[in-house]
């Protein structure tokens, strides 16, 4: 699968095969990561090849992937003028959902949100806006879930807090692909790891894996990361867009 | 379809949830309505404000509808719409959900006006020509509606939309029949002013609400230009890459 915008190659002839799992896609700012989540998920399409999800085409089937897919962007776009509750109960509508009000308890118990559901979404915190957003998201059962960066912007306890309930969703057998760029929590909790560059897989496999293909004692992935990545930082481009939803969320 | 009615649904409860809002939409109007048409002195009527109140009804349709292109930019630029492109409902249901709020919300506006016109003493006549006068309205509202989201799906800062929005209504408004008669303007505007949607429904409602029949071939005209610009967004939503 490749994406052009113009003559920029943002996805270079990408080839990977995602199990059920948890997978985690790592690189610099603007290598295509976030670029390849949103062709998965359907809103962009492909310059050239094609993924299927589930069994689904990404190009010739969109809705049909639509159905057992979910994506959480990493922007944090919820309705604070809503409450918790009538933000998922919005999904579940959107998703056709029979049993509604039932299903849309289900998942705010399920991310330990039952007793501020009826707050406005105004009053959460960083990271329990994150958990509405996956209660959002996990409201129609999907298959695979798509997270960008869930991580971003939370304080060490809210971070470990939804890693918890994403390792908690694998027992619903839900596959998770995610870009981060904490590399301890891609080693904590990914079971794979691909690290890209530029656009193509620079490293692929087990965290452990990786790490033992160095040859330095002790080895984190913030070594095979450095190793693996030929994109100095100043070469990146500056993407103001993310650091201004940072800063929103600290207010 | 149903999730047209679920988009429009989430828009409602937002803008009623804060009172501000609903109280700041309806001053601006009424205040047109009491400072410029109890005090112009103009001297082709002797009841301005029965004139005037038509246009006044337009002009805050065409507002409103412009002024909620700042939606779409919200959802565009907060992430919303990267979620919802995402889920099984076509992106048109989002547009036509948009729509529906909007042009809804300017009909709100539309019936204060008249409210406090009739407060003032303008002449009602018919229950119908009242509810054509909103059909019309609704129709105008949807087709600049739809020009206003689309345009600004294609710009994302609010800024750059304020001074689209402003480059747009404010020449629409001042060279149409809404603040004086074809009769009276100079030889250009008129010529200007009689090929103007705007003045199109503004003929209209004047028509229809001081008790005369509407034009129906322009009415006719403005229903097929509000499918036409509507068939053309459709398409520009179904292609857009945010």
């Amino acid at each position: 699968m490749s994406k052009y915008f113009d003559s920029l190659c943002a996805v270079d002839a990408l080839d990977l095969h995602v199990d059920n799992e948890i997978f985690g896609l790592l690189g610099p700012n603007g290598a295509g990561k976030t670029t390849i989540v949103r062709i998965l998920v359907t809103l962009l399409r492909p310059t050239k090849g094609t993924a299927s999800i589930c069994g689904f085409d990404i190009a010739n089937e969109p809705k049909k992937v639509r159905n057992v897919i979910s994506y959480v962007p990493q922007e944090m776009a919820l309705d604070i003028r809503l409450t918790g509750k009538e933000n998922v109960l919005l999904y579940a509508k959107l998703y056709g959902i029979h049993d509604r009000i039932n299903k849309v308890n289900e998942v705010l118990e399920l991310m330990d949100l039952t007793d501020r559901c009826d707050d406005l979404v105004k009053t959460y915190s960083g990271g329990m806006r994150r958990r509405l957003e996956l209660a959002q998201a996990l409201v129609h059962e999907p298959k695979v879930l798509f997270l960008d960066e869930p991580t971003l912007g939370l304080d060490v306890s809210a971070r470990r807090r939804i890693w918890n309930h994403i390792l908690s969703l694998r027992k619903h057998d839900i596959t998770i692909f995610m870009t981060t760029h904490y590399m301890e929590e891609a080693d904590e909790y990914c079971d794979r790891v691909a690290i890209i560059d530029k656009g193509r897989i620079t490293a692929l496999g087990t965290p452990q894996e990786l790490k033992s293909s160095l040859e330095i004692s002790n080895p984190t992935l913030n070594d095979v990361f450095m190793d693996k990545i030929t994109t100095r930082e100043d070469e990146c481009a500056f993407d103001g867009y993310k650091f201004r939803t940072m800063l929103r969320r600290r207010s | 379809m149903n999730a047209v009615w679920y988009y429009f649904e989430r828009d409602f409860i937002k803008w009623t949830r804060w009172k501000v809002n609903i109280f700041a939409a309806l001053v601006t109007p009424a205040a047109w309505l009491i400072f410029v048409g109890l005090t112009l002195p103009v001297t082709f009527t002797d009841n301005y404000l029965e004139y005037l109140t038509p246009g006044i009804m337009v002009m805050s349709v065409l507002f409103a509808s412009f002024q909620s292109g700042n939606l779409v930019i919200f959802d565009k630029v907060l992430g919303f719409l990267n979620k919802f492109f995402a889920m099984p409902p076509q992106r048109e249901s989002y547009l036509l959900g948009k729509i529906l709020f909007i042009s809804f919300r300017g009909l709100m506006q539309a019936s204060v006006i008249f409210c406090v016109a009739v407060l003032f003493g303008i002449t009602v006549y018919s229950l119908s020509s009242i509810l054509l006068t909103f059909f019309i309205l609704f129709i105008f509202g949807a087709l600049f509606a739809s020009i206003a989201t689309t345009i600004a799906l294609a710009v994302d800062d609010h800024d750059g939309y304020a001074a689209i929005n402003a480059m747009i209504t404010m020449p629409l408004f001042f060279a149409s029949s809404a603040l004086m008669p074809y009769e009276d303007m100079p030889q250009w505007l008129r010529t200007i002013a009689s090929i103007n949607p705007v003045s199109l429904a503004i003929d209209n409602a004047r028509m229809l609400l001081g008790g005369g029949e509407p034009f129906v071939g322009q009415i006719i005209m403005l229903t097929a230009a509000a499918v036409i610009v509507l068939v053309i967004c459709i398409h520009v939503f179904r292609s857009a890459t945010l």
